[in-house]
């Protein structure tokens, strides 16, 4: 009884050991991952014709999910603030409320959410079926290194894109908050645009740039990571793709808040 | 030359070799034969430092290669064309640019030169109007010569075949044998066959090893392997079940 208890225990805290550790391991790999990469970009010759593609794929292909997504925030954020405002009569004031909310936070982390969903998701699907049907093996075979063929693309053109496609989310964002408040709901035009820039400097949005670019590189990190380091069979391939999409949410989030943190603090 | 030294490799608890040493020399086709999941695939991918070695050393023309860094392991591996057992081809890429890519990636040829060499190197795997066809289009035994036409564009000086003739029918098995005894003897290289097809062994092999349970249990010239008295071959070679190798 009482040894079941201490063994249970043992076993409890050793879990929790056992995670902490592979925690960092991954975190340090990925860091590695990372970091030879950018290596490769810097020293490499930069792979254009793979480059532009994953551009179109991750850039162009993902403006219409980044589109309504923005959109449809501002509308509902448009509506949900001008009721609030309403009561204070400050209808217009809606128009600082969604420019700052869509630059500052929205924008970038609605877009690094949602293509975390399209893209990490497919990127790890491919390069986890790479692995398990041996092509990742055939390219080290030919003397090709994975990083650059296989991952320096994709970290190159999410950097382009991902700022990009946040200013793509604002600006929908706030044209949606625009057209509900002053086509629907009858704000004066004039004194919404007027409220809109009032809050709002360059160096919010330089901010939000910044933002977007980390979370760029954070999902494709993590999704070649996951997809390079896939366990044989297809069920591996499947978890691959999952976790990819997890770990890449929630590291936005965190990320969100260290770099919200640190840009406030200067 | 390839030099094996007291291999020992095992995936988590699975002991697949247990000091494996052996000597490849330089010219000549040597064939690996063995029962299979004796870790013959594995061995292949040893050789090339595509896997490493738990203990033990890899020796390709004298440099230990399990002490190499990345970089330079990428560079020996240009001496190398690998035939993947399930041939490992681009599933995003048609056959054309399969058989294309090593020499994109490591020649400044022009796009006629390639194409050229592509077109010759299909046609003596048996293949042609299959170019602009992906590897997921193909039959088994079309994607293996797929796959061996894409390991020699650069007539590499060592070649790894794995099971180059299985899955093929007899006649396309004997057009594959020729082709890897032509290789070897038109370009001089080193050659290492893993086969489980008799016939080919003899046709084709100047050397046999023969593994089982993680070491070596014969090593010889072919003449040697038809008259050797070791059980284990003499079991291999006759296909019988009962003998010192254990099925169960
Ligand atoms: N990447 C890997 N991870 C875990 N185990 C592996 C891995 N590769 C091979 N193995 C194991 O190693 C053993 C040897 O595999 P290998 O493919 O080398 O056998 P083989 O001799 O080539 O067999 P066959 O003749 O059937 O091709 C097998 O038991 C296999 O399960
Ligand atoms: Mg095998």
């Amino acid at each position: 009884m009482n040894a079941s208890k201490e063994m249970f225990i043992i076993r409890f805290f050793n879990s929790i050991g056992a995670t902490t550790l592979s925690l960092f391991e991954v975190a340090g790999e990925m860091s590695i991952l990372f970091v030879s990469t950018v290596k490769c970009v810097i020293t490499k010759k930069i792979r254009y014709k793979l480059t532009m593609k994953q551009i179109e794929f991750i850039g162009i292909k993902s403006v219409p999910i980044v589109v309504l997504t923005g959109g449809f925030t501002g509308m509902v954020f448009g509506i949900q603030t001008y009721v609030g405002f309403k009561d204070f009569g400050a209808e217009s004031m809606s128009g600082s409320l969604v420019t700052l909310a869509m630059v500052t936070e929205l924008g970038p982390v609605l877009t690094g959410l949602m293509v975390a969903a399209r893209v990490g998701s497919s990127i790890a699907a491919e390069l986890g079926t790479m692995k398990v049907t041996e092509q990742i093996d055939a390219l080290d075979a030919m003397g090709i290194n994975t990083l650059d063929y296989l991952v320096a693309p994709r970290l190159v053109a999410a950097a382009i894109v991902f700022p990009m496609l946040n200013v793509i989310c604002i600006m929908f964002g706030l044209m949606g908050g625009y057209a509900v408040n002053v086509l629907f709901l009858g704000v004066n035009s004039v004194e919404y645009i007027d409220q809109s820039v009032l809050y709002v400097g360059f160096i919010d949005l330089f901010n939000s740039l910044v933002k977007a670019f980390v979370f760029g590189l954070v999902i494709v990190v993590v999704a070649c990571y996951k997809g390079l380091n896939t366990r044989l069979g297809a069920e591996g391939v499947g978890k691959s793709t999952t976790q990819s999409v997890v770990i890449s949410c929630v590291l936005i989030l965190l990320f969100d808040y260290i770099i919200t943190t640190f840009l406030v603090s200067i | 030359m390839i030099k094996l030294v007291d291999i020992y490799k095992s995936f988590g608890s699975h002991d697949i070799h247990k000091g494996i040493s052996c000597e490849i020399k330089k010219g000549g086709i040597t064939v690996l034969i063995g029962p299979s999941g004796t870790g013959k695939s594995v061995l292949l991918k040893l050789m090339m430092g595509l896997l490493k070695p738990d203990s033990g050393n890899v020796f390709i023309d004298g440099e230990d290669i399990t002490l190499a860094s990345y970089s330079r392991l990428l560079e020996i591996r240009k001496k190398f064309g690998f035939l993947f057992q399930n041939a490992a081809l681009f599933d995003s890429m048609t056959v054309f640019e399969n058989v294309a890519f090593p020499l994109r990636e490591h020649t400044d040829y022009d796009d006629t030169k390639i194409a050229g060499i592509v077109e010759h190197k299909l046609s003596v795997v048996g293949l042609s109007d299959v170019n602009s066809k992906f590897p997921s289009e193909l039959s088994g035994g079309m994607r293996k010569r797929v796959g061996l036409a894409r390991s020699l564009t650069l007539e590499p000086d060592i070649m790894l075949y794995d099971e180059p003739t299985t899955g093929l029918d007899p006649i396309m098995t004997d057009v594959v044998d020729d082709l890897i005894y032509d290789t070897q003897h038109q370009l001089n290289i080193t050659s290492v066959v893993v086969s489980h097809d008799i016939k080919s062994v003899f046709k084709i092999a100047d050397n046999v090893i023969m593994v089982y349970q993680g070491k070596v249990v014969f090593a010889g010239s072919t003449r040697d392997l038809g008259s050797t008295d070791n059980q284990y071959v003499v079991q291999f070679l006759s296909g019988i079940k009962d003998g010192p190798i254990k099925v169960y």
